[in-house]
């Protein structure tokens, strides 16, 4: 029996590849509607933090606040707010907690043992996070427009869309590259929804920027939860004209992202750290 | 049909100072199941782990289906399967799930179902592999190692946590993928298990190898019969020698053993010699040497070097 015995069909084996990353795709999505964990932080309490603080902070609909984009309605504001946080919880969060309870647990060290090629489980790990992110983002936008009076972004839908896109992109990479830094599963159900929470304090997601002070809005800016947030925040503030795009905060996210990328490409681990 | 599966020669492996394997050879013939046995930090794992291509080797030649395993291909990858020794397969996935996922890694899979219930999960298909028992559990893991249909299965320690009649059912289902032709290699800590499956086994012992070859080959069943009782304190295991014809005795305490060629003229008179002195005999056994025997006396710490 010769090793290469497969005949030279570049389409037929890119048609199969395709195919391997939808199967891949279809069950990590099987697997996040049947995930507690998942289901209560990334899709639950993102909502139930929405209904809460528009409830509580927005006086009726009639307060507002000022931030980078100007002035906005409360309502809008945290709605966009807590859109990041759920991408943030939903990308970063459960990449991170799930690649690092999959490598502790073997199965991406069998994984790596098939001829399944690497970047067809990357794919579809970041794919099942895309359609999660465009599910939880149309719901939360229903949700603002119907309950809370938000209006839906009109010239802005364009920049609405690359904010959702790129950011979901730099968390998933970044919540990829975290893995080869944390040891256990302990350590990344810890660290991962920790980081989130606390860059929400200082990235306008819990609090409007314009109550920080000063030196506390700078931290904030340093990472890129803040630049999400804010980028959202401009495509929703009511009766704008442009696609809302700001060259600062798509820097911002796409630099995070790159870098998140380089480290997830050299450092991803299948097997579980502390060896060899 | 019988072409060589695995091929080493001079595997030598170091982590820092230390060697773990200090020059291993043998081959495993295709068809074979081929035991491959030691005690905790023999080297096993890191020899099984370079042969599946998951660790680098410091020196010596390798070749695994005709492939050097440390540059491992896509198709080499579609012709081996694997029972890793830690792994465990997705908890929220049902067990034709899990299979049906792998199935795609793989150019030329088995049916899915087949699969189920080649591994006796029949029952179980529908069910979330985080419901399952720990030995279903690794019935799911050796399913998936044979979704690909694979040439060559690694199994190491597949029958870890296994109650006694699950490791039957895993022994019947092994000898079932030998009949189908599949290369079999095989970590085991039950001796028993290694002897009752293995065509050939490699006993390794501080990163070497000290007994290759078939069970019968290295004493197994042969080399005489062990005889093993209790003597009562006060009689001298002295007494035994006396009468038993050319016994090379061990003692220790009132613990008495030894090996004869001729069990049936020893025990007679040994058993005669105890009647007659009114000595009880307790424990009395009788038996060929096992696997086992064989292991513990050639892993034994305080043996050579």
């Amino acid at each position: 029996m010769s090793v290469g015995a497969h005949p030279a069909e570049p389409g037929a084996s890119a048609r199969r590849d395709a195919a391997l990353v939808l199967k891949q795709t279809r069950y990590g999505l099987v697997k996040t509607t049947r995930n507690p964990r998942v289901l209560v932080f990334s899709i639950f309490f993102p909502i139930l933090l929405l209904v809460l603080f528009n409830s509580i902070f927005t006086s009726g609909g009639d307060a507002t606040t000022k931030f980078a984009g100007g002035r906005i309605d409360t309502d809008a504001y945290f709605t966009a707010g807590i859109l990041a946080y759920a991408i943030m919880m939903s990308s970063f969060s459960t990449l991170a907690i799930g690649l690092t309870t999959r490598r502790e647990s073997g199965e991406l060290k069998r994984m790596r043992g098939t001829p399944m090629p690497a970047w067809t489980f990357i794919t579809a790990e970041v794919a099942r996070v895309v359609v999660q992110i465009a599910l939880m983002a149309l719901v939360m936008m229903l949700i603002g427009h119907f309950a809370f009076g938000v209006d839906l972004p009109g010239d802005s839908a364009v920049g609405f869309v690359v904010y959702v896109a790129l950011g979901t992109a730099a968390m998933a990479t970044l919540g990829i590259a975290i893995t080869a830094f944390l040891a256990s599963a302990d350590a990344a159900s810890t660290v991962a929804p920790f980081t989130a929470v606390i860059l929400s304090f200082v990235s306008g997601v819990f609090i409007p920027v314009e109550t920080l002070p000063n030196w506390l809005e700078e931290v904030g800016r340093v990472f890129p939860l803040y630049h999400l947030a804010e980028g959202l925040q401009t495509t929703l503030v009511s009766g704008r004209s442009g696609t809302g795009l700001d060259g600062g905060n798509v820097a911002v996210l796409a630099v995070w992202g790159l870098a998140g990328l380089l480290v997830a490409a050299r450092r991803f681990r299948w097997e579980p750290l502390g060896r060899d | 049909m019988a072409e060589t599966a695995i091929s080493v020669s001079g595997l030598r492996k170091s982590y820092g100072d230390h060697e773990a394997v200090h020059g291993i050879d043998f081959e495993v013939e295709g068809g074979e199941v081929f035991g491959y046995l030691g005690t905790n930090g023999a080297g096993k794992t890191t020899t099984i782990e370079i042969l599946e291509g998951y660790r680098e080797r410091t020196s010596g030649e390798v070749s695994v289906l005709g492939v050097d395993p440390a540059r491992p291909t896509r198709s080499w990858r579609a012709r081996i399967g694997l029972v890793l020794q830690e792994s465990e397969p997705d908890p929220l996935l049902t067990v034709r799930e899990t299979l049906d996922l792998y199935a795609s890694f793989f150019p030329r899979p088995r049916p899915v179902d087949d699969t189920v219930d080649l591994v006796g999960l029949g029952e179980k298909r529908d069910a979330r592999v985080g419901t399952l028992s720990g030995g279903q559990r690794r019935r799911v893991d050796v399913g998936v190692a044979l979704i690909g249909d694979p040439d060559l299965v690694f199994l190491d320690e597949p029958t870890t946590g296994f109650d006694p009649a699950a490791r039957r059912e895993a022994w019947n289902m092994i000898e079932g993928l030998k009949r189908l032709g599949k290369t079999i290699f095989l970590t085991t800590h039950y001796m028993e298990e290694a002897q009752h499956l293995s065509d050939r086994v490699a006993i390794l012992r501080a990163g070497r190898i000290v007994a290759l070859g078939r069970p019968e080959e290295l004493g197994v069943g042969g080399g005489g019969t062990v005889v093993r009782f209790r003597i009562p304190s006060g009689v001298p295991p002295d007494d035994v020698r006396a009468h038993v014809d050319g016994a090379e005795l061990e003692a220790s305490g009132n613990e008495v053993s030894f090996r004869t060629g001729n069990p049936q003229r020893a025990l007679y008179q040994l058993t005669s010699w105890a009647e007659r002195s009114g000595v009880e005999l307790a424990a009395l056994d009788v038996r060929r040497p096992s696997l086992e025997d064989v292991f513990l006396e050639l892993t034994r710490e305080d043996g050579a070097s």
